[in-house]
């Protein structure tokens, strides 16, 4: 059912807009307070982002993406647009937390948490230093300058592990024999 | 894969998904290779992030209520779907506080909330009639629907409904209150139908539903959400339970402040709602 709820949305079913709250609304909350890590900045966050969930819910294709992966997508670029923005970005506090086997969501987003483990045995499968890296840019929403700050690592090795950790980890899980674009 | 990138468009592509690019970027992508920013490739490295991004989210992680509230409230317009009439949404973060009310305020909310239970019952028994029209099978349909026709889809697909009717509360101002309550638990969806309840002002006071699944009205109900009457006659306001509501036995509504709150001192019961004995 919650597989539908986009397209609900997409025909006006407004019925479906709770569903997608119930659905979609702790993954998108806790993206947002992650990257964030200010509560008033991600609520105002997440309103912008599910307003442009209703807005582009007619975009969604079940058969290039599932729909957790469609509403991350469009939270993950509103929220880097606001840090981008706002400049304020997360200090790298909690760098021994990194690495460690992914919290189980609820148990009503199956999805997220079978996408998550996915990705996270992508992750393990790269070298110690790109895991880190992108654990530190992708899951804890760190700058490369950050990233290089909190490690000790020059700027270019940041960059090079960022760039070739995430080209792996695509290979990884797949995500290029997809030959599919996801459009938002 | 075709690698169809030389390396600083490559950089820059991994960069626009990792963190997104500033304008410079942008620009210097533009000019190294106008198709890269839209490519097939940048889509597959920014799939690639989102993918890892769901690593290690929140284990039950949920909107706050008051931010559910006021994102159901605000979708109207956006999803196409006529305006509810519970258009005002929490403007500010409630916190939990004791009841002003203490015992006396309880009590007599128990003895109101009985009486009311006791007047339906014996009204139910003695009339002896059901309200429940056989049902016509729902139209499939992709408009937008009223909250009347919602409502009106939740009664003819659901056979297990729970209903309630309103009664008067303990203010003046709710003697004229009439209209019910159907509530489905297996979709966890259902709506106040209201005639009789004055208009408030949103700016100085609104009102909140609370769910009671106790038959002895426990301390704390469920949170239904908070609304507004406007003149239009008959509201039909569509409940917004915070929580999973099971086999609730009755209704109540209560005048808060604007924004509701987290525990009423149950001072002001703009009406009662108790579950019928058959329906339970």
């Amino acid at each position: 059912m919650s597989q539908n709820i986009l397209k609900r949305i997409a025909n006006g079913d407004q019925s479906a807009v709770q569903d997608c709250l119930k659905s979609y609304g702790g993954l998108v909350w806790s993206l947002a307070r992650r990257m964030l890590r200010n509560s008033d900045d991600a609520e105002d966050a997440v309103q912008e982002i599910f307003v442009d969930v209703w807005k582009n819910a007619a975009r969604y294709d079940e058969a290039q993406s599932s729909e957790t992966t469609f509403v991350a997508m469009i939270a993950r670029r509103r929220l880097i647009d606001r840090i981008r923005f706002t400049q304020r970005r997360i200090s790298a506090d909690s760098i021994d937390d990194m690495l460690t086997e992914p919290a189980r969501t609820g148990d009503a987003d199956i999805q997220t948490l079978v996408e998550g483990r996915e990705a996270f045995r992508a992750l393990k499968g790269l070298r110690p230093e790109q895991q880190q890296v992108l654990q530190l840019s992708i899951v804890q929403g760190l700058s490369h300058q950050e990233i290089a700050d909190a490690t000790g690592m020059p700027l270019g090795t940041v960059k090079t592990h960022a760039r070739r950790g995430l080209l792996q980890a695509r290979e990884l899980m797949g995500v290029g024999d997809l030959g599919k674009e996801v459009s938002v | 894969m075709t690698k169809k990138f030389d390396d600083r468009t490559l950089d820059l592509l991994c960069e626009q998904a990792l963190n997104g690019l500033t304008r410079e970027q942008r620009q210097e992508l533009d000019s190294l290779d106008a198709r890269a920013f839209d490519s097939l490739e940048a889509n597959e490295l920014e799939l690639a992030a989102v993918k890892l991004s769901l690593i290690g989210l929140e284990k039950d992680a949920q909107l706050p209520e008051h931010l559910f509230s006021k994102i159901l409230a605000d979708s109207a317009g956006h999803v196409k779907g006529e305006q509810n009439v519970f258009t005002k949404p929490r403007t500010e973060p409630v916190t939990a506080r004791e009841p002003s009310g203490g015992l006396f305020g309880w009590l007599g909310w128990a003895a109101a909330a009985i009486a009311c239970i006791a007047l339906v019952v014996t009204i139910f028994n003695t009339r002896g009639t059901t309200e429940v029209a056989g049902p016509t099978p729902p139209e499939q349909t992709n408009e937008v629907l009223t909250p009347a026709q919602l409502r009106q889809r939740l009664i003819e697909s659901e056979q297990a409904l729970v209903r309630a009717e309103w009664a008067k509360g303990n203010v003046p101002q709710s003697e004229g209150i009439s209209g019910d309550v159907v509530w489905s638990d297996s979709k966890q969806e259902g709506f106040m139908r209201i005639k009789g309840l004055p208009v408030n002002d949103a700016s100085k006071e609104q009102y909140q539903l609370w769910i009671f699944e106790d038959g002895k009205l426990e301390e704390h109900p469920k949170d239904g959400g908070v609304f507004d009457v406007n003149d239009a006659g008959e509201v039909i306001i569509p409940i917004n339970a915070k929580l999973k509501t099971i086999d609730p036995k009755a209704f109540a509504i209560t005048v808060e402040k604007p924004g509701g709150v987290v525990v009423s001192s149950r001072k002001q019961i703009a009406g009662l709602a108790a579950v019928k004995p058959s329906q339970t």
